[in-house]
């Protein structure tokens, strides 16, 4: 016992030093959909704040709320909320994960420009996605085989559009699974027959945006809840933010801040 | 029936390799091992001590597979190299009609003290596993889930009782209840414990009797562990608890065998790449005998040196020094040093399918 006592004071005299941290630095890692308002906000904040140096980078949800756990970053961005499987191992570690909604946001659903299909079901996507549905015009298109394009199982787009569009049903073999919401629009952009989703920042004037059970995905339709794939946007802290994380997330959410994330084309929280 | 269930998961494991999303990963543990007992060196080896190649099949979002073979170039002083089905179970989410909740089926973890997550900061294993309380994993079926907002988790599990090592000669007919809790009330303060019930021999017929009552072979065991885990910044402590009850209540002069073990686990994360930790365990087989137990001091760290995109290991060495020191004066103690190399690799095949 005497020598496990021993171990103990030599643990604590390391501990010492290694527990005053740390410099004006904030890390931010994690959801491809957050990364443009992240990015954008942090640009805007440094200006402001010359002594603050932040540090964004991507991943997706999955390595955001994973670095929250690990204690690698300040903040980990997530498009999805936290699951319970991750937020009991990161308690258990110490961890207490706090969800900071900073955007709302909309997953449209994308076809290629000389689609003239611009209305479908949660159903008839839900149909094209399992495979039930594989021509345009099953869906009143032209004659032409459907392209269904999906993002890879780590992002918390799939996850969301999983979740409300497919109920959890199997994604048809053969989709494209692709890395970032900037990949699917630009893949849709040159693929006539393609359907995909990308968040609503994403959406540009290569592609055409379909109504969903006829409501045309818009600030308005998502804040009032008629817009039926959306979502909110999370930056995920350890405990409530304090400290130059808490700066950076008020500046955010400041009138300032939530301007630049509707100029990154998604919706003001406020 | 245990070959059936094991013909059944693997017929559909292999089918999902083929045709969905899967993950494939293997790990390996090559270790140097310097033992010495009063001064002379009882053992300078090198060996593979574990190895595992794993397959974790996704039959879309509620249904999920585990495949797992380990095998090891030397064990309990066994030559060559072995193998062994260490998981082969099913996963089937949101089939009750409890939130976060999943029914496991197979070749599955034994949901007993932390022999389910232990993760092996130390190089040596989880204390019941340690001092074979339980065995890690078992075929049988069980329900799992999560409490809300990360309250804790919960497990109820049934098991053959044998463990996955036992062959075909002697199994036992009886099953094995476990029951497992752990809450997390405040974050970085988990409390927890599990309870596992288990007979032999209690449907076996005596030949002499004629009948299964009163059959003096019969034995009943119970298990109790009690788990407490401290995690504040990059210090943790994990004190563990372990008593085995075993009894014979069909013969009147049979004296209870009851067993203990003690464990403290500190770490210290200095940073993402180097942990210290320190381990005392206290083992006692048999609470009514003296000087029959041993005591065990572990001292080491882990050096990572390369972690994946969500921060877990990938590469990493570990090293521990371990004195086993025995109560009984007659024996000697037991300092081993061990160093150990790590490395895991991981991909997903049929991504989305």
């Amino acid at each position: 016992m005497k020598k496990f006592v021993i171990l103990l004071t030599l643990f604590a005299l390391i501990a010492v030093p290694v527990l005053a941290k740390k410099g004006n630095k904030i890390t931010i890692a994690g959801s491809t959909t957050v990364l443009p308002i992240a990015q954008a906000t942090a640009e805007v904040f440094m200006d402001n704040n010359p002594e603050i140096n932040i540090s964004v980078r991507g991943g997706g949800s999955s390595v955001g709320i994973a670095a929250i756990m690990a204690g690698t970053v300040d903040i980990g961005n997530a498009s999805r909320h936290i699951k319970a499987k991750e937020l009991a191992n990161a308690r258990e570690q110490g961890i207490n994960p706090y969800e900071n909604v900073v955007a709302n946001d909309g997953i449209v659903i994308v076809i290629h420009k000389d689609n003239n299909v611009n209305d479908l079901t949660l159903e008839q996507i839900k149909d094209i996605y399992t495979g039930e549905i594989s021509n345009w015009k099953e869906v009143g298109g032209p004659t032409m085989p459907i392209v269904v394009i999906s993002r890879d199982v780590s992002s918390g787009t799939f996850e969301v559009f999983n979740k409300i569009v497919l109920n959890n049903a199997k994604c048809i073999d053969g989709a494209l699974m692709l890395a970032s919401n900037n990949a699917v629009v630009s893949t849709i952009a040159t693929t006539p027959g393609a359907i995909g989703y990308a968040g609503l920042g994403y959406l540009n004037e290569t592609v055409n945006a379909v109504k969903i059970d006829r409501v045309m995905p818009s600030k308005k339709t998502i804040q009032n809840g008629s817009y039926p794939i959306a979502r909110t946007l999370h930056m995920y802290t350890n405990g409530a933010p304090k400290g130059l994380a808490k700066r950076y997330i008020d500046f955010i959410l400041s009138a300032e801040g939530q301007k630049i994330v509707e100029e990154q084309g998604f919706i003001s929280v406020k | 029936m245990k070959k059936a269930l094991l013909i059944v998961i693997l017929t559909i494991v292999a089918f999902g390799i083929l045709n969905a999303e899967t993950k494939l990963k293997m790990e390996l543990w090559n270790r140097w091992t310097y033992q010495t007992i009063d001064g002379e060196v009882t053992k300078n080896e090198m060996a593979l001590k574990r190895g595992y190649l794993r397959l974790e099949p996704k039959f879309g979002n509620n249904i999920k597979g585990r495949f797992n073979v380990d095998f090891f170039s030397d064990e309990d002083g066994l030559d060559g190299a072995g193998l062994k089905i260490k998981y082969a179970y099913l996963d089937f989410s949101n089939m009750l009609p409890i939130k976060d909740s999943k029914i496991t089926v197979g070749l599955m973890k034994t949901y007993f003290g932390t022999i389910y997550d232990w993760t092996y900061q130390t190089i040596d294993k989880d204390p019941s596993d340690k001092y074979k309380f339980v065995s890690s994993t078992d075929y049988g079926f069980g329900v799992t889930g999560y409490f809300p907002n990360g309250f804790g988790t919960y497990a109820l599990a049934a098991y053959n009782g044998e463990g996955y090592k036992k062959t075909a000669g002697d199994i036992n007919k009886d099953l094995n209840f476990v029951a497992n809790l752990r809450v997390t009330p405040i974050a970085g303060i988990t409390v927890g414990g599990s309870y596992m019930m288990k007979t032999k021999n209690d449907s076996e017929i005596d030949d002499s009797l004629g009948t299964m009552i009163g059959n003096p072979d019969r034995e009943e065991y119970s298990m109790i562990a009690g788990v407490g885990k401290f995690a504040f910044g990059p210090f943790s402590l994990l004190t563990q608890y372990l008593m085995k009850d075993k009894n014979k209540p069909n013969v009147d002069d049979y004296e209870k065998v009851n067993t203990t073990a003690l464990s403290f686990l500190p770490v210290f994360k200095v940073n993402n790449s180097f942990d210290i930790l320190a381990r005392y365990d206290i083992y006692d087989p048999d609470t009514d005998t003296d000087d029959d137990g041993y005591n065990t001091i572990v001292a080491g760290f882990n050096y990572h040196i390369m972690r994946d995109e969500k921060n877990a290991p990938k590469l990493f060495i570990q090293t521990n020094y371990q004195l086993k020191q025995y109560e009984a004066d007659d024996s000697d103690d037991v300092s081993e040093l061990m160093v150990q190399l790590r490395w895991i690799f991981s991909e997903t095949i049929n991504k989305g399918k």
